[in-house]
């Protein structure tokens, strides 16, 4: 038994006891932290599995956004008075049920798949056939933009829709109400002047490097709403009362300009969402990576705008 | 030339939608309007090569399946475009009324609706099972975030049921299509036709995925989501979202089934699907027979009308084939009408309880024609588009003496008429003495304006269908399902 069996035995024996403990779980907050970890955790398989693309999202995404946006909710919650951050007593009447289901499918799924063999001539192969003619070195990054840059345009436009969304029911915002915090604390000073510019150059680093290795512009956009999640929570920035010009060109630069270069395509006699070079990739995924982490972050303030805190 | 008119379909409104976002409030309308105006232009020359019997292809980015993804337009995809863009047009008029494009309300509404139609005309093209993904869940969101737009509670409380059954369907639908990709190699729809095996694995996959799509269909008994979403979300919303948003489900699961080997399920499921749908006509009418709001009255019966459809798979012919897909276009503007007819009553009466109808056809007797007429045509009389597709859908049952689902479809259209003259009855009624006449019309009501005349327009064309079948059964019958014969 090799060192790596050893690995994902752990690996696979944390997930299954993380996951029983996240819904088993008693108290709201050890929950979450709990589910954080678990999407660690995953982030780790996904790098064992040999897909460290994947990997980077999940920690990013997965464990990092989403644990601040569900640290952020029950923030609100205890604030509120909530009562359901109080100890619960059972679980509710169907987890039982739908815990055996989703059991017998994954036990189905994974039986049944024992039996399938790899297709010869399947898109993944050829992609990699192919990798040379995108000139891109990472198949990851060539098949979001190059080979199936529609879907990843229409990505764009499922992150803007869920933005508009929450614009459309958020009502009123009252202006610099966000958070106290005494920024002349030594924690607060050193967050903000030494994790801020470096998570600015890992998530400039992860972009540049999307196009030859594991990286691009949903793992910088991550990144990047890191620091924005940072300057929020110190109270760096506060909320405005309604967006500005230069707040909506950032949140639909990533679709604009997947829409005009996959559109002007068409003008020049070549097929829609054809890129003109690997510029184009720079282009689009800078842009991409800024709408991310503008939407994401305001989602995270709850907010039409941002703008810099007077102290 | 198909090309650049296929790009125009998806992009026009996506940057029209852009535009209306960053520029002043003043150029919304215009630039709507303007991006709404070409939709025609590039519908036009695709309807010329699909009369033609041809199928228009279109390999994104030039990378041929399964490295890329396909945009394909055959009779079927082409007939769902011609729906939406007449329903289109004619929300998009009542929407410029009831959401102008410059104010608070129509700058929410306004970026929403334009990527809503740029994202159902993208799957309707769309021949990818991941790319039909990813726009099913834009075209979902689109719809939760339109419902919530009014920002009244229980229009949010809708919002969030139909978000989380949403994405739990997705989910299902995602599993589903890895597996398939798996097994196959490729996501293109008909190359996943061509390469599945009938093993575990496949009706593992296929069964995900119609349990997905059944979701997002709203048919019974996973429609639970339906009726107060489609009822509290505002008039136009809620129009585009019963003639639009749950078809493309539909759609999807049509094409699933008779283009990328669903069939392989067998006709027990087959069966079971058309059991479903028959228990979807009864409980949707029943259950919109005994409403106390109209608006409710309209979303239940739109469970009811998804059920017809379900009941192709069973049928499996080419004359129930024809009778489905006609059924999607007739009861998407007999319902398009009746939401806003519905939607128009509501506002100006300020309340949609039944009771309060009476005497309604006095000061808006527009919207009461407009909602009788669509009645028409959801109740299958002639002359209507609804009695078209239900008379070929019952011929069809009776062809292959099914006498159970002829008697399903019979008893769907006399329940569909009790619900319809409830209404159009209360309406009519004579108000006691002169005390209602205070309370009807509170806000002016009465006038002629824009909203009337898109519930009436689209009204009068559901019935116009009727007159007018024969060549969009001709369309239909260009792009039948592999093996069936016209």
């Amino acid at each position: 038994m090799t060192i790596g069996v050893l690995v994902d035995l752990m690996l696979a024996l944390a997930l299954v006891g993380l996951s029983l403990r996240v819904v088993t779980g008693r108290a709201l907050f050890r929950d979450i932290v709990l589910f954080i970890l678990f999407g660690l955790v995953i982030a780790l398989s996904w790098s064992r599995l040999g897909a460290p693309d994947l990997a980077l999202a999940e920690a990013a995404i997965g464990a990092g956004l989403t644990g601040a946006l569900m640290l952020m909710a029950y923030r609100r919650l205890v604030a509120g008075g909530a009562e359901d951050v109080a100890p619960r007593r059972r679980p509710p009447l169907l987890a039982v049920p739908v815990a055996v289901l989703t059991g017998a499918l994954v036990a189905l799924i994974g039986l049944a798949a024992l039996g399938v063999e790899r297709v010869p001539d399947a898109a993944g192969t050829i992609v990699l056939e192919e990798l040379g003619a995108s000139g891109l070195g990472n198949a990851v990054t060539a098949v979001l933009l190059v080979f199936r840059g529609l879907d990843t345009m229409l990505e764009m436009a499922v992150l803007l829709v869920a933005l508009l969304g929450a614009w459309a029911v958020l009502g009123e915002v009252h202006p610099g109400r966000l958070h106290q915090v005494d920024r002349r604390t030594p924690l607060v000073g050193a967050l903000l002047t030494t994790v801020a510019p470096v998570t600015l150059l890992i998530a400039v680093h992860l972009l540049l490097a999307g196009t030859d290795a594991p990286g691009g512009a949903f793992q910088a956009g991550a990144v990047l709403t890191g620091c924005g999640v940072l300057l929020v929570l110190t109270g760096t920035v506060r909320p405005r009362a309604a967006a500005g010009l230069a707040t909506k060109l950032l949140v639909i630069a990533g679709l604009a300009a997947f829409v005009m270069i996959g559109a002007s395509a068409v003008a020049l006699g070549r097929a829609p969402m054809s890129l003109p070079g690997t510029w184009a990739v720079y282009l689009i995924e800078t842009a991409m990576m800024l709408s991310i982490a503008v939407t994401m972050t305001l989602l995270f303030a709850r907010a039409r705008a941002l703008e810099p805190e007077r102290a | 030339m198909t090309t650049e008119a296929l790009a125009l379909l998806v992009f026009a409104p996506l940057v029209a939608g852009l535009v209306v976002i960053a520029a002043p409030r003043r150029a919304a309308a215009p630039v709507a309007v303007a991006a709404l105006l070409t939709l025609p232009f590039g519908l036009w020359p695709l309807t010329l090569v699909v009369w033609r019997g041809e199928t228009v292809q279109v390999a994104l980015a030039g990378f041929a399946p399964p490295l890329g993804i396909v945009w394909r337009v055959d009779a079927l995809a082409l007939t769902m475009l011609w729906l939406t863009l007449v329903v289109v047009l004619v929300v998009s008029l009542h929407a410029l009324t009831s959401f102008p494009p410059a104010s608070e309300s129509g700058q929410r509404f306004w970026p929403l609706w334009l990527i809503l139609i740029a994202s159902v005309h993208a799957l309707f093209v769309s021949a990818d099972l991941f790319n039909l993904y990813v726009t099913l869940e834009l075209v979902t969101l689109a719809g939760v975030a339109m419902i919530a737009i009014g920002g009244k509670p229980a229009a949010m409380r809708a919002a969030m049921r139909y978000l989380l059954l949403g994405l739990m369907a997705s989910l299902f639908y995602l599993l589903a299509t890895a597996l398939l990709y798996g097994q196959t190699g490729t996501l293109d729809l008909y190359q996943v036709g061509e390469r599945l095996d009938d093993g575990a694995l496949a009706l593992i996959a296929l069964a995900l995925m119609v349990t997905g799509l059944l979701v997002k269909a709203a048919i019974v008994p996973l429609h639970v989501w339906l009726p107060a979403a489609h009822g509290k979300a505002p008039g136009p919303v809620s129009a585009v979202l019963s003639a639009l948003v749950v078809k493309v489900a539909l759609y999807i699961l049509i094409r699933l089934w008779f283009w990328s080997g669903g069939a392989a399920g067998g006709d027990g499921a087959a069966l079971l699907l058309g059991l479903l749908g028959a228990l979807a006509i009864v409980h949707g009418s029943l259950a919109a027979i005994t409403q106390t709001r109209l608006k409710m009255l309209v979303a239940y019966s739109t469970v009811a009308q998804l059920g017809y459809v379900m009941l192709l798979f069973p049928l499996a012919s080419t004359a129930a084939f024809r009778a489905v897909t006609f059924h999607m276009v007739a009861h998407g503007v007999a319902k398009a009408a009746m939401f806003l007819a519905a939607a128009n009553l509501l506002h100006a009466l300020g309340s949609d309880r039944l009771q309060r109808l009476v005497g309604a056809d006095q000061r808006h007797g527009v919207n009461v024609l407009a909602f009788a007429l669509a009645g028409v045509s959801i109740m299958g009389l002639p002359p209507s588009g609804g009695f078209v597709a239900k008379w070929m859908l019952l011929e069809a049952a009776w062809r292959q003496q099914g006498w159970g689902w002829v008697a399903v479809i019979s008893l769907g259209s006399l329940l569909a008429a009790v619900y319809v003259f409830r209404v159009v009855a209360l309406a009519f009624a004579q108000p006691k003495g002169g005390s209602v006449r205070a309370s009807v019309g509170a806000r002016g009501g009465g006038r002629f304006d824009t909203t009337a005349l898109a519930a009436l327009l689209l009204a009068v064309l559901a019935i116009l269908l009727g007159f007018a079948s024969a060549p969009l059964v001709a369309l239909i019958d260009r792009g039948l399902p592999p093996g069936m014969l016209p």
